[in-house]
């Protein structure tokens, strides 16, 4: 079983580790195009089922050069750092990328992207911001159906109502094993290693989503089969808040430091598997009401206060100890939630730190002192 | 020879610059021992301990808890446990004053904030994680482009009046002082100035925490007047130092010991 398991597990590890190295194969070997996407409300599941790869690009390892003349100092790492691999060719393998109407920087980097990285594939896809409107279900589905059309014109080839269905049945696979690893590490934050969860939905970001789908399931299965009863701890129970989980590292030490992870409020994380789609309605339709009623992103409006309660639900839920803000350096989005959030929990005893983190994970040393302080705090 | 009689733990606090170990006994300080760190850190552990139980007059084995902290914590390889910093400057504050409901601790190497609980928990902290501005670094290196006498440094800012350093980072700080000192600008005033920008940096931290009175500062720049008084003027309170400012975080550690036993 171990054997099995950690054979999955170096799979996704190393295309977490690599996702370069791995696009550039899928191109060059299945001579798939590859789509690159920057946050969870693209319409991967109709780049999916256009044939192409989608592929989700999470900043630079390299020195941010030359996106500096292009953008300002004060745009998040994973803005910068994505222009910066289109501009030197790191992602040359990409045919080109599709931008959803998230945050300001997102948007800005479209334009920049367009005129700048030379891709021959650019689609925006200007969703609602308020998903609370009455219009916004109609107005969702009409931006995946035009975002079909321009993904058809694009790759010059049809994409049918049957080839979106199969798409949905293979994201709601994904998404329902990725729902079942996370009921895992609530029963059993140890049932995998500290950073696991986070290289394995890095990894499925860009992988292929059938062998995504197949692989998961046969983790779940293995880790069901096997899996050890979780012994009594007085470890302290930890959620992740924020944006991107670029650093999985990050679970590592927080384990070493008396915690660990059992759930996340995290774009790389939880609200890429949350809400599973409706495989009896439209595709379209029901892709643009998962759209709506997935766990929402502070780049979107679903009521004034439903992050925060949210974010309370699953800590009371998951039994969670204390929550960890991980909050990219200069993502206005959740930067301007922060203060709403820590309140909301504070108002309810449930004890939050902030870590900024950027492009290069912060000092070991000093993060050891932070986790452990937390911990002890706890 | 004292026999070790009563309850005896000790604390010890590995900073990036100073080694402090502290000795409780029954609830009392029995000694407290101050000395660099070096580069080995591991060695500098045992050396303030040795030199602390032989000041103390107390054998080793009459120890019964040791409680290591500071960024060295964990190369104190014969301490029972390690605690952070931060946890252990809460309770060092909370053993001197148990009133004190908020701590500045300002090292060698960073900065820190903490709000307590009345028994002296640390609820909520913050660390300065950006950069050397606001630490004890920072003002070694003012105070030697300035050729002053780190021990007399503070007291020269207070005749000054604050000349303006707007750089954040401690090289181009550097270089602005360099600048005042070209464009004619007295000396106490750059010191002051220099004062204010430590000052600025780290009350920033604290009113993001939240600050609660009274407040305690505490650290080796705590034996900066300067610095306490730049700090009293951002912050609008006054702040309690105390005489064991400096060793703080090694008596909330050998606190933690005692209660530990």
């Amino acid at each position: 079983m171990m054997n099995q398991y950690l054979e999955t597990l170096d799979i996704f590890r190393g295309i977490s580790e690599n996702p370069y190295e791995y696009g550039k194969s899928i191109k060059e070997v299945a001579g798939k195009p590859v789509i690159g996407y920057f946050c969870t409300y693209a319409p991967e599941e109709l780049i999916h089922a256009a044939g192409a790869l989608p592929f989700r690009i999470l900043g630079t390892t390299g020195a941010i050069e030359r996106a500096e003349s292009h953008l300002q100092s004060y745009c998040c790492a994973l803005v910068r750092g994505g222009l910066e691999d289109a501009l030197t060719g790191r992602l040359g393998f990409l045919d080109g990328a599709v931008f959803p109407h998230t945050c300001d920087s997102i948007q800005r980097l479209s334009d920049i992207w367009r005129l700048n990285a030379g891709f021959g594939i650019h689609i925006d896809a200007v969703l609602p911001v308020k998903l609370n409107a009455p219009s916004a279900h109609k107005y969702m589905a009409d931006v995946l159906h035009k975002a079909v059309r321009d993904l058809e014109h694009a790759l010059g080839k049809t994409i049918t109502e049957e080839a979106i269905a199969a798409s949905v049945s293979v994201y709601n696979r994904m998404r329902r094993s990725l729902l079942s690893l996370y009921s895992m590490i609530d029963r059993n934050p140890g049932v995998m290693a500290p950073d696991a969860m986070y290289h394995i939905l890095r990894a499925v970001m860009v992988m292929e989503r059938e062998d995504a789908a197949s692989r998961l399931e046969a983790l779940v299965r293995v880790l069901e089969e096997n899996a050890a009863p979780a012994e009594k701890s007085d470890r302290k129970r930890i959620l992740l808040a924020g944006g991107i989980c670029s650093h999985p590292d990050i679970c590592r030490i927080l384990h070493e430091s008396g915690a660990d992870v059992v759930s996340d409020d995290l774009c790389t994380g939880l609200r890429y598997a949350d809400g599973l789609i409706d495989e009896t309605e439209r595709p379209v339709e029901a892709l643009a009401k998962r759209n709506l009623g997935r766990m929402v992103c502070p780049a979107k409006h679903l009521s004034v206060t439903a992050r925060g309660e949210n974010l309370f639900a699953e800590v009371t839920r998951k039994r969670v100890d204390g929550v960890i803000f991980l909050q990219l350096k200069f993502c206005d989005p959740h930067a301007f939630d922060y203060p709403y959030l820590k309140d909301r929990l504070h108002r309810e005893n449930v004890a939050s730190m902030l870590l900024e983190i950027d492009q290069q994970p912060p000092p070991e040393g000093q993060l050891r002192t932070r986790f452990e302080t937390f911990v002890e705090m706890l | 020879m004292d026999t070790g009689t009563g309850n005896i733990t000790a604390g010890i606090d590995i900073g990036s610059i100073t080694a402090k170990a502290v000795l409780l006994r029954n609830g009392e300080i029995a000694g407290t021992c101050v000395r660099f760190t070096g580069y080995n850190a591991k060695n500098a552990g045992r050396a303030v301990f040795d030199e602390l139980l032989k000041e103390a007059g107390i054998a080793k084995e009459h120890v019964s808890v040791v409680v290591s902290t500071g960024y060295g914590r964990k190369a104190v390889d014969f301490a029972d446990k390690a605690i952070t910093e931060i946890t252990c400057h809460g309770a060092g504050a909370w053993f001197m004053d148990p009133e004190v409901r908020f701590v500045i601790d300002v090292g060698g190497q960073d900065s820190k904030v903490m709000r307590l609980d009345e028994n002296g928990k640390v609820v909520d902290f913050a660390m300065n994680d950006k950069c050397a501005a606001g630490t004890g670094r920072f003002l070694e290196v003012m105070a030697r482009a300035m050729e002053a006498d780190l021990d007399d440094f503070g007291v020269l800012s207070l005749s000054g009046e604050p000349a303006r350093i707007s750089s954040i980072c401690t090289v181009f700080a550097e270089s602005e002082v360099i600048s005042l000192i070209a464009a004619g600008a007295s000396r106490e005033n750059i010191v002051s100035g220099i004062h204010e920008a430590a000052a600025s940096r780290i009350s920033a931290m604290a009113k993001r925490v939240g600050v609660a009175v009274p407040v305690m500062m505490t650290g080796g720049v705590a034996k900066n007047r300067g610095m306490i008084v730049a700090l009293e003027n951002k912050l609008g309170v006054s702040l309690i130092v105390s005489s064991y400012a400096q060793v703080n975080g090694a008596l909330g550690a050998a606190l933690l010991a005692s209660r530990m036993g």
